[in-house]
């Protein structure tokens, strides 16, 4: 076995390795403690807690962080620019401006979840759509298409915002902004991380072809790539696959741009194993953050405080470590 | 009929013609050049046969109209050879040469061991063998080319077109490559259609020569048959005024040579 896979596959085993670790103090990590005494002896008040916060809240870091990850990877793949992300597209405006009208007019934590993913599918379907009218189907119509829709969902929201309540409505929206873990419940997660692990489950058998996309227009066609077609598809389903995770948690920086350039720093190739260690490092970047985010102060913190906390020093010592080698 | 034929080739950039009304044909086991100044329409012609750069006209290979191919079909029978590649991202290069299997690979497959073997095999050949696991990125601009020439040779395709393949090769590769492109040519029903900046190069490797100028074929020679001041006249309206000799190298081998010649007497 070569050198770089033997790399990337002991950093995936200490990544998955941390990862589980974290997910595991994640669990016990709270305002209610939790011991394993109490719920082996079954206390209903230990249990409860677990099954319906803390296993849920550690799942949708795990798998949100993972999908952040991995749509990262694939974005910045596919776009060719390590700047790329899922904003590239507006999905997160999109999500913002459905998590503001569901707050706005709709009741219920889980009405806001579905109506912020109504809002990232139709930011998605719009940008595509409108990208789509370029038969060529270039990669600078698609990041046009998305500023286009960033801003008209933007405008939506600035107007959702306006007429919102300031005392109430308009903190949540705000908080909702912020992106946060706090809240979720297992009643309301299953089918959106079904469908996040269907969508990752696609990605990494088209790992390949996302590949095959990295090269220029004109030889990815000579390679026998179907460019616009396939490049659509897999936008739309790294999107969907972060559509499910933003609609439950809010808008969550830098796990995306942070943990694929992480894995690529690590391993110095594209490989499958590239993509599932960005997956991984994304997991550890939002559980840990979240465990943070609710020891750190008495009340509980956005997410995104320490995802870029954690995130920007991380990233600027792989930068210079990467510097060095070289 | 033809191996490989062009028919009334006409495209462009922005609506304004480069290249107007190109036909040639192509047989079986030719290495055709093309020569020509800068923005003569080489790479345009190029571009347009491999279904790149939208046109008008006609290519026609074997039987198969490219035109009506999907870009897997077309991939499967023609591969095209840019300048420089376009992968900007860290890969190995045999990741890159098993691109070349995409074509005969379902959208979820994976290359086989055999199509490994195969891609190490054209790595050796292009005199990349057992540096499969560097990183296609730290490579010099030559070996790039070479490794996309491996690429290509793996993928087995029919017709092949390189856009000026030797211009970022040392002296020793470019005789090397055109050596490799000639034995490949002719081992199966195969033609290749290259792009050329050298035209001594060109002269000593291609079967013919087909000399573009303002997008519209000039002349069409056969350095091994045609006469000296026949191709020197016709070189000369490219190049200016140029003198070609015939010599032996120390191995009895002919090769042509062509000198430039001071504009004015």
């Amino acid at each position: 076995m070569d050198l770089p896979t033997v790399k990337t596959k002991s950093f995936c085993a200490a990544g998955a390795a941390l990862m589980i670790a974290l997910a595991a103090a994640s669990l016990f990590v709270g305002k209610y403690p939790l011991s394993i005494e109490g719920l082996l002896k079954g206390d209903p008040m230990q249990l409860r807690v677990f099954w319906t916060l803390r296993a849920s809240r550690t799942i949708v870091g795990i798998a949100g962080g993972f999908a952040l990850g991995v749509a990262g990877f694939v974005y910045q793949t596919v776009f060719r620019n390590p700047l790329a992300s899922p904003d590239v597209i507006g999905v997160s405006s999109g999500a913002s401006a459905g998590a503001a009208a569901g707050i706005l007019f709709l009741s219920g934590a889980a009405a806001v979840t579905a109506s912020a993913f109504a809002g990232a599918l139709a930011a998605v379907g719009l940008a595509l759509a409108l990208s789509s009218l370029d038969r060529a189907g270039k990669n600078s119509t698609i990041v046009l298409a998305g500023i286009a829709v960033h801003s008209l969902a933007q405008t939506a929201l600035m107007c959702l915002k306006l007429t919102a309540d300031p005392e109430r409505e308009l903190a949540s929206i705000e908080y909702w902004i912020m992106g946060s873990l706090n809240g979720i419940s297992g009643y309301s997660i299953g089918g959106n991380i079904a469908l996040c692990i269907l969508c990752l489950i696609l990605l990494f058998l088209l790992h390949r072809q996302i590949i095959l996309l990295s090269a220029e227009e004109g030889e990815a066609r000579m390679l026998g790539v179907h460019v616009g077609r396939l490049r659509l598809a897999v936008l739309l389903i790294a999107t969907l696959t972060v559509s499910c995770i933003v609609s439950l948690s809010g808008l969550i920086s830098f796990v995306g741009l942070l943990a694929p350039h992480g894995a690529r720093l690590l391993t110095k190739r594209n490989s499958a194993g590239t993509m599932l260690l960005g997956g991984l490092l994304g997991s550890i970047l939002l559980t840990g953050a979240d465990i943070l985010a609710r020891s750190a102060a008495s009340t509980e913190l956005p997410v995104s405080i320490f995802t870029s906390l954690l995130g920007a020093p991380f990233l600027i010592f792989l930068i210079i470590r990467g510097r060095q080698r070289t | 009929m033809s191996f490989f034929s062009v028919t009334d080739l006409t495209a462009g950039y922005g609506g304004k013609p480069v290249i107007d009304r190109i036909s040639f044909e192509l047989e079986a086991g030719c290495l055709l050049g093309l020569l020509g100044a800068n923005g003569s329409g080489k790479t345009t012609l190029l571009k347009s046969i491999c279904g790149i750069l939208p046109h008008r006209g006609s290519c026609v290979l074997e039987g198969s109209v490219l035109e009506q191919l999907s870009p897997r079909e077309l991939a499967g029978r023609c591969s095209y050879v840019p300048q420089r590649s376009g992968i900007s991202i860290d890969l190995s290069v045999l990741d890159v040469v098993l691109m070349g299997f995409n074509p005969r690979l379902g959208l979820l497959e994976y290359p086989s061991g055999d199509m490994k073997e195969r891609a190490r095999k054209a790595l050796a050949r292009v005199g990349l063998g057992g540096r499969e696991e560097e990183n296609y990125l730290h490579l010099s601009e030559g070996q790039k080319q070479l490794c996309i020439l491996a690429r290509t040779l793996a993928s087995e395709g029919r017709l092949l077109l390189l856009d000026e393949p030797e211009s970022a090769l040392d002296f020793r590769y470019r005789y090397q490559m055109l050596d490799l492109l000639r034995g490949w040519v002719r081992e199966e029903k195969r033609a290749v259609l290259a792009a050329l900046h050298d035209p001594s190069l060109a002269l000593n490797y291609c079967d013919r020569l087909l000399l573009l100028a303002d997008g519209k074929v000039l002349a069409v020679l056969k350095p091994g048959t045609d006469a000296l001041n026949k191709m020197e006249e016709e070189l000369g309206v490219l190049y200016g005024r140029v003198s070609l000799q015939r010599c032996r190298d120390k191995s009895g081998r002919e090769q042509l040579v062509m000198l430039k010649e001071p504009e004015t007497e």
